[in-house]
Order: C-alpha cells, then structure tokens, then sequence
C-alpha cells in the first residue's frame, strides 16, 4: 500500500531520468551484488557436491549433509564429532574475540590522548604517522612480521643477543605471530572510530568531574567510556569481524598444524573443489560471527546506525 | 606534581611502544630489502645492495599482477564511487522509518568477511550463467566466468560502503534549498544534479575514489576466490611469502612505504598551506617575509619534510644506479670458505678427541662437551682475523639451521663462541 507512494514521492523529488538511475544503481548493488548472492551461496550450501552431468537431475536434492559434515566428520554414523573442524572454528572464534580485546585495550589511551589533545603540530603528527601503515599492503604487513618472528628472525637475534633465551623460539609454531598479526591487521580500524568520538566529548565535562572530585578510574568510568561507547563498540565490531574472517594473516604467520576456519573454506574451495561444502563452512562462519556482534551490541545497547561513524 | 611527571613518563612509554608495534615491522621489513643476504633478515648484515630492486622490476609475475590490478581497481572505482553516491543520496531521502533498516543493509557489506563476499559473487554469478543457459565457450558464460569481472563485482559490493560512508558525511553539509532553486529556477533534475550536487560533491568524489582504489588494489580475501585464472600484485604475493620469502618483496614494501609516506605528506604540506592562506585570508595570521624558504615551505613542516624525502629518494635512485656491492659481496663469500673450511678442520679435530675420550672413559659423557672439546673449539688466533663480527654471526646461524654438525650443534652456537672469546 506505501510502497508505491513512497516510489512516487521519490521520483517527484528526483525526476525520473536521476530517480531511475539512482535506484537502478542502489537496486543492483544491494540486489545483484549483496542479498542474491549471499541467497544463493545459502542455497547452495544444501545442495551435494555433484558432478556437471547431473546437476539439475534427480540426485540434485535438498541435504543437511555438508553441515553434517562439520559436526559429524566423514562419519555416517554420526557417533564421532569432526574435533578436527570444530576445534579450528572454536578456536578462531574465541582468537578473534581475543585478539579484538587487546585492541580495545591498547587503542582505548592513545584515543584518549588524540582525542583530547587539540590540534597541535606534535598530534598532527602522530595522526600522519598512523595512516602511514594502514595503505601498506595486508599482506606485506604480515610479511614484515614474519620477518621480525621467524626463526632466525630479529626478535630471536634480540633475544638470544640478551641472553634471554638460548634456542630460538619459535614463534610462527605457538601462534604467537598469527596473533601479533591478526592485532596488528586491523588496529586502525579499533583507533579510528574511538578517536572520533572522544573528539566529540567537550573538554568541560571532565573539568568538571575533576573539579568536584572524581578521581581518574571514576571520570573515565562514568564519563569518556559511555560517551565512547558507539566508537568502542563499532571498533571492535569490525576488528572482530575482520579478524574472525581474515585469511592472508592466518596464511602466512600461522603454524603449519593450527589453522584458521577461513583456511579451511578456501581448502574446501580452492584444493577439494567442494564449493557445497565450503559454502556450507562460510555460512556457518557468517552467521556465527552475525550472532556474536548483534548479542553484544544488544549487551552494550549500541544500534547499528553508530556503525562506521 | 609528583604523579603529574609519572602519568607524563607512562604515556611517553606507552606512545612509544604503540609506535613501535606499528611501525616498528615496517622499518625492519624496509632495512632488509638492501641487505644482499638471500633471506630477508637485518641481524646478519651482509652488504648493502640494490640487487633485490632489480629482481622485483624483471619479476614478470609482479608485472602482470600490477597490470591487472590496476585495470581491476579502476573499474571498482567506477562502479563502487557511483553506487555509493546513489545510495547516500537515496540515504538522505528515504522514508524514515525504513531508514535503519536501510542503512544495515549498505552497511553491512563492510561486516561481512570477505572470504564471504568472494564465494557469493563466485557461485551466484555462476548460477546466473547456468540460469541464462549459457553453454560452454558463449559470451555470457565466458564473461561470468572471467578472474576480472567478478573481482570488479566482489570487491565493489563492500568498496561501495566505504564510498557511501564518504560521501553520507559530504552530504550532511548540503544546503538542499540549492537544488530547489535551481529547479525552481526552470532546471531539469538532471541538470540540477550535475550543475550543483555533483560540484558539491566533488571532493568527496575524490577522496572516495582514492580510497576505493587503494581498498581494491589491497584487497586479498574477496579476490583470491573471485580472481580465478587471473592474478593481481596481491595474490601474486601472497603466492610469493607463502612459498618462500625473498628479499625482493620487502623492496617492494620499501617502494609502497615511500610513495606513501610522499603522499601523506604533499597531502599534509598541502593541507596547511590552504590553511594558512585561509588564515591570512582572514586577518588572523601574517605572512612572514624574507628567511631563505621558498614561500610554500615557510611555517610548513609538512613542506620542509616532502623536499627533504624527495631529495633522499632522488640520491638513493642516483646511487644505485652506480653502487655496485660486488667487491663486499666476494669478501663475504670468501670469508664464507674460510670458514666452512675452519669448521671441517674443528669437526676432525673435535670428532678426533670424542674417539679418544670414548675410548677412555665409556659413552656416557657423550652430549656434554668436556673441558678437552670447549679449548678445541677455541683456536683463539685465527679466529678473530678472519671474521669480521657480522659475517661470523651470519654464518654459523645458517650452518646451524642446516644442520650439519650434530651432536655438536650446542658447541658451535654463536653466543658460546662469543662467551669464550670474553673469557
């Protein structure tokens, strides 16, 4: 019933050479290039593996399978669990929520620093020097720290130079780097969003607190943190997200035993030529990571309007 | 006061160690593309090189993903910069209860892993060759099937968030009652976007496209799926770290790090020249006169910078094409051999008194090297003429790693050689 009042109303305002272009192009990029492919990769997830012939023939049915597979393994049986998978995508999820708090804590003082700092040289500075890495490559910035990690890399050197280890760690096997990577990724996007909205909050504020006796903790309890909490949280969102579905990192600094979910799909891609079963992986990837941002934007009573602010 | 100085010392540390983290990598990684080492490492310095820049420029691979890239990136600009205009145009107009909604829905993009994003594009563009009944070898299966189309597609479907954020913050200083004049005035819609919106928007334009294309050029989740039989820079060096490194990548790094740190700072340097103008524009500054600067560098920082790293560049481009490290690199080689043949010499000597002491004492001391083995392995004269400090790390750590030595790998560690020259 509203619908086409609300189209006619568009086109009244637009005219309907620019109405009809602007709705052609949002109408292709959220029909052709978002909500139908995601539907048919969800599509085919539920579908077997087939070969060409047969596609669309009696065999080409509706399965539960490829998700079966995940939790069961190869198992028909369904006795056994694949622990293999699911401790990958444990994993990954419970390194991605990590790695998304170090990130709060280590962006939260330097935001709060630019943020209050007005406009002098020495922060404009600081700020240039931020962006500086953030257009360097992904995958060179995980590449600049495998050097620093490997096995006869600077960080060992340094170590064993001080005498604080004699055998070289190695970092790249315990996961360390693919951690130090992962924060490293997408450290800006936490510092950003934060940065912007600590800008926000007058000075005045915490004058005032000060001037009647809040102490440090309480002004930044009470004051900066629910005043920063829109920025906070719409960081971590993305730095979880990113981190949970990053590929290149966990391709380069990790181990060779522990992978990441999102290895997973691309062996099921790229090696098995599975795609039913690695569209199945990414569903399950998508939807997971989806249930964790909404639950803990609904805990921190953050809408998604203060996302990419 | 007190307390004042330590907070005043904590966040000096804590800066520092920010800075570190984030800029420490990309120095190391710069420092190793001239070191003639084969493996990019800083510690072990060899000599310093230009070769690894050469072994980028005739890498045709590097080439041929650079081409790609770019042509991939030009198109996602396009499509992304377009669709994102029109969709925070429609932003700033759709009906507002439907308005959240909405925005979840161009934001979202951004949200979704992009691993995600590169299986749908893949398998929905598939399915729609398949829908249209295109058969094998026909235009349309060929195009759904074609490495540069679907990374075009894949990457502008979350590129054109980006866009969109860009742009939504542009239009929140818009004077609609612009538009209305003019079409008041007897303009056509069309001409009224073109002649007032899109002038308005045109620094956003700009900024949107060199994001967009900097974001696609990156990009390596969405295009390793969707990139097919084609390559760009980034899954060519993906490829590249994941089979084995060389230093000819971190001289990549080198070149991207320079070019951006060139463009922050004529971005910057520009910045504040217009500030200033405007400042004094204004009545609130005073141009200064005289000092020997030239009049854009002057109370610009940012200017005085972008000359000095032009002119370091300028010499370090002029240098390597003179600079020749091969009589370093034969010292090193030499050095090398001498040292391997050391090393056989010390292996005889040493394997020599294991056979005695077996004899005379039974096999259990065997790991620990006795007193007899630690002054076997200290032929003290020789030693330290023929190793300069650097190259003698470098080449027990590399024997070491190969290793060669056995049981006697902990003897020749290079921290004991060090220890027992100290004694």
């Amino acid at each position: 019933m509203k619908k086409p009042m609300i189209f006619s109303q568009f086109f009244r305002n637009n005219g309907v050479i620019m109405g009809s272009a602007l709705m052609g192009l949002v109408g292709f990029w959220l029909i052709f290039l978002v909500v139908l492919p995601q539907l048919s990769m969800l599509d085919y997830s539920f579908r077997f593996n087939l070969p060409p012939a047969e596609v669309g023939g009696p065999r080409d049915v509706y399965t539960l399978s490829n998700y079966q597979h995940l939790i069961y393994g190869s198992d028909k049986t369904h006795s056994t669990y694949n622990t293999v998978d699911l401790m990958v995508f444990v994993r990954t999820i419970i390194a991605a929520i990590l790695v998304t708090v170090f990130n709060i804590l280590l962006c939260y003082p330097l935001a709060y620093f630019l943020g209050q700092s007005k406009g002098s040289g020495f922060v404009r500075l600081l700020v240039v020097l931020l962006i500086i890495p953030y257009w360097i490559n992904e995958i060179l910035r995980a590449f600049a720290l495998r050097i620093i990690f490997g096995d006869s890399g600077l960080l060992n050197e340094v170590l064993m130079f001080l005498h604080l280890t004699k055998e070289p760690i190695d970092f790249i096997r315990q996961d360390i780097a693919l951690y130090a990577g992962l924060g490293y990724a997408y450290i800006l996007l936490m510092l950003f969003p934060m940065y912007n909205v600590i800008e926000s909050l007058d000075r005045n504020q915490i004058e005032a607190a000060r001037d009647m006796g809040a102490s440090w903790a309480r002004i930044h309890r009470r004051i900066v943190i629910p005043h920063a909490k829109p920025g906070i949280v719409s960081g971590a969102t993305m730095v979880f997200m990113l981190s949970a579905g990053a590929l290149a990192a966990p391709q380069i600094l990790g181990g060779p035993s522990s992978l990441w979910f999102t290895q997973l799909v691309y062996q099921w891609f790229n090696d098995s030529l599975n795609w039913q079963q690695g569209a199945a992986y990414a569903i399950v990837l998508l939807v997971s990571t989806i249930i964790i941002v909404l639950t803990v934007m609904r805990i921190f009573k953050v809408n998604m309007g203060d996302i990419g602010k | 006061m007190n307390s004042k100085s330590i907070i005043r010392i904590a966040l000096g540390a804590y800066l520092i160690i920010f800075f570190s983290y984030l800029l420490g990598p990309l120095v190391v990684m710069s420092m190793t593309a001239f070191n003639s080492s084969g493996f990019p490492s800083v510690s072990p310095w060899a000599c310093f090189t230009f070769e690894w820049f050469r072994v980028l420029f005739d890498d045709k691979h590097i080439r041929d993903g650079i081409y790609y890239s770019v042509i991939i990136g030009l198109g996602t600009v396009l499509l992304s910069v377009s669709m994102g205009l029109a969709a925070s145009i429609v932003l700033t107009q759709v009906w507002a209860k439907f308005r959240s909604t909405y925005y979840t829905l161009i934001i979202a993009p951004i949200l979704v892993p992009g691993v995600v994003l590169g299986i749908s594009t893949l398998v929905f563009w598939d399915r729609v060759g398949s829908f249209l009944g295109a058969g094998e070898g026909s235009f349309l299966n060929d195009l759904f099937h074609n490495g540069i189309f679907l990374t075009i597609l894949g990457q502008s479907s979350f590129i054109a968030s980006y866009a969109m954020l860009v742009f939504v913050a542009r239009l929140q200083r818009f004077d609609t009652g612009l538009t209305e004049a003019a079409l008041d005035l007897g303009a056509t819609h069309t001409q009224a976007f073109r002649k007032i919106l899109l002038p308005f928007m045109r620094p956003a334009i700009a900024s949107a496209s060199v994001l967009a294309f900097l974001a696609s050029f990156e990009n390596y989740n969405t295009t390793t799926f969707t990139i097919l039989k084609y390559k760009t820079l980034t899954t060519v060096l993906a490829q590249k770290v994941r089979l084995g490194i060389n230093p000819s990548i971190s001289s990549l790094a080198f070149i991207i790090i320079v070019l951006t740190i060139l463009a922050a700072l004529t971005f910057e340097a520009y910045r504040r020249n217009q500030d200033r103008k405007f400042a004094i524009s204004q009545g609130k500054a005073v141009e200064k006169s005289g000092g020997f600067l030239p009049s854009f560098m002057r109370g610009n920082p940012a200017a005085i910078m972008l000359v000095l790293v032009s002119i370091v560049v300028i010499v370090l481009v002029g240098t390597a094409q003179r600079y020749s490290p091969q009589e370093c690199k034969v010292q090193v080689r030499e050095a090398k051999q001498a040292e391997i043949q050391l090393r056989i010499e010390e292996l005889r000597k040493q394997r020599l008194i294991k056979d005695q002491s077996e004899a005379r004492q039974g096999p259990d001391i065997f790991g620990t090297p006795s007193p007899d083995e630690e002054e076997a392995s200290k032929p003290s004269g020789a030693f330290g003429g023929v190793f300069d400090p650097n190259n003698l790390s470098s080449e027990t750590e590399e024997e070491e790693s190969s290793g060669g030595s056995g049981a006697f790998g902990g003897v020749f560690a290079p921290t004991n050689l060090d220890n027992g020259d100290g004694n």
